[in-house]
């Protein structure tokens, strides 16, 4: 099991990282700014929202910049959305390939996701500046991004294989998927903080593992405490989702090159 | 007859294959036939119980009208689609000539493109770099390898994609009509560099072709193919001859 789940880091390393490179070449080709979109996109969906809920609406977050505390939960989403609905409909994409050239078919979304965590790397660097341009302090406690990271990308190419795989068979899944991703994201404390959640549906709302995800981003960014209980939740749902959703792929990708 | 007496590079053994073919592709179609009665797909049977085998070394034409069932013998080869009963046994890896573009992405260069062809083909690295040279010099496109590929005429991208499959180190390369597309002086090119590879005996080589004589120059046996039926086998003339007669 575990050898099958590497096979496309190992053998198939050198096409994982040819695809990776196709969707990030090729995505800023015959464009001005070039690759800068990438840094350019979230920066402006940051000032829209910040406009509109820190101006307007006013949402506490303590003593952290509302700028900074919404960076740290928009950029992981974006990167998770992002993921989400470019790989949903990247096997589709990919047909002609698939019906042809015999390879194991879950590299073709992960190249997509990889593709994204590279413009999510490069926006991180932003995010840093802006820290520091904030008078943010950088705590100890940053280390832990990096299992939430982890967490965060299981539960994102478990989804992915899912949808990509569905959408093989009905497009509707692509479209579904976008409008659930929106919902989700309203679900799940992005633009505001946990403590606007009304406390009687705290626990229901907790359910949502991205819940866990950005709260811990936030905890390990400035120093708040760690709500473990939420934090393993969304770990072990995360496993869970991904070995599900690339049992599923792997039960279906033998008809995908009759149905693609 | 050169017929090598090795163990098969392919095999087909009672293998059946069938489709099921979706007419409705949405929700909002499928519901209201399913309401009705109506099956969610319909069954087309591709092969029922084909046996045959090809040996190493030999190259074998696949002949026969369109939708004999060619192109599906070519991906159960290839390993992309699964036979429903019986089994397909294929020693050695094997490199699909790609059709015009599935390999390719339109707004990356003729060079970035060889790289990401020929890593789908399962080429790693090292074995690109060195044979890079050799794979532009061969597709003739030295001037435009800089170029987009969407830029591209449709021969050009032939000759790329060829260019790249040949030099793909497989045992077992598969040709399905891409060959149509070039130039006369291309096609020469490209018969006789597989003609290069036959002689050395180290390549399998399945062909498919409505060229006549592409296909008695250069196969040592061919298939007709008549709705998933193998009806001749054996020498490419005489297999021509019953071909040309349905």
């Amino acid at each position: 099991m575990i050898s099958i789940i590497l096979r496309p880091f190992q053998s198939y390393k050198y096409l994982l990282l040819q695809l990776t490179q196709r969707e990030i070449k090729s995505r800023y080709k015959q464009s001005f700014v070039g690759y800068a979109w990438v840094i350019l996109n979230p920066l402006a969906q940051l000032l829209v929202y910040s406009f509109v809920f820190s101006v307007v609406f006013r949402f506490p977050t303590h003593d952290i910049p509302y700028i900074i505390f919404l960076y740290a939960g928009l950029l992981p989403w974006g990167l998770f959305q992002g993921s989400i609905s470019a790989a949903t409909q990247s096997l589709v994409e990919n047909a002609p390939l698939i019906r042809k050239v015999n390879f194991p078919r879950e590299i073709i979304p992960y190249s997509v996701v990889l593709a994204k965590i590279v413009d999510f790397l490069v926006s991180a660097l932003i995010f840093i500046g802006f820290m520091i341009a904030f008078r943010v302090p950088f705590s100890s406690t940053t280390i832990y991004l990096v299992p939430l990271f982890f967490s965060q990308l299981l539960l994102t190419i478990g989804i992915s294989l899912i949808l990509s795989a569905g959408n093989l068979f009905y497009r509707d899944i692509q479209y579904l998927a976008n409008l659930l991703l929106m919902l989700w994201m309203y679900m799940t404390p992005v633009v505001y903080p946990l403590s606007l959640v009304p406390t009687q549906y705290v626990w229901f709302y907790k359910l949502n593992p991205m819940v866990g995800i950005l709260e811990g981003y936030r905890s390990a960014l400035f120093n708040y405490p760690f709500e473990w209980t939420i934090i393993s939740w969304s770990l072990a749902i995360s496993c869970l989702v991904f070995l599900i959703g690339f049992f599923v792929f792997k039960k279906s990708d033998k008809i995908f090159a009759d149905i693609a | 007859m050169n017929t090598p007496i090795h163990i098969p590079a392919i095999r087909f053994d009672r293998v059946s294959k069938s489709y099921y073919l979706q007419e409705d592709r949405t929700f909002k179609d499928v519901i209201p036939s399913l309401l009705l009665g109506k099956p969610w797909a319909k069954k087309h049977i591709v092969f029922h119980d084909l046996n045959f085998s090809i040996a190493q070394g030999e190259t074998v034409g696949i002949v026969g009208k369109n939708g004999a069932g060619k192109s599906t013998m070519l991906k159960l080869i290839a390993g992309v689609t699964y036979p429903n009963t019986g089994s397909v046994v294929v020693q050695g890896r094997v490199a699909p000539l790609i059709e015009l573009g599935a390999g390719f992405h339109h707004e990356l260069s003729g060079y970035e493109n060889i790289f990401l062809n020929a890593a789908i083909l399962g080429m790693h690295k090292k074995e690109i770099e060195l044979k890079i040279d050799e794979i532009i010099k061969f597709s003739e496109l030295e001037e435009f390898i800089h170029v987009p590929v969407k830029r591209y005429s449709s021969g050009m991208h032939m000759r790329l994609g060829f260019s790249v499959a040949i030099h793909v180190d497989v045992p077992i390369l598969l040709i399905d009509e891409v060959l149509a597309v070039g130039d006369r002086d291309f096609q020469q090119k490209c018969l006789n560099k597989l003609q290069e590879l036959k002689q050395n005996k180290q390549k399998t080589i399945v062909f498919v072709s409505h060229n006549e004589e592409a296909v008695r120059s250069f196969c040592d046996r061919a298939i007709l193919l008549e709705h998933g039926k193998i009806i001749e086998d054996g020498n490419p003339k005489r297999v021509f001859e019953r071909y040309n007669k349905a």
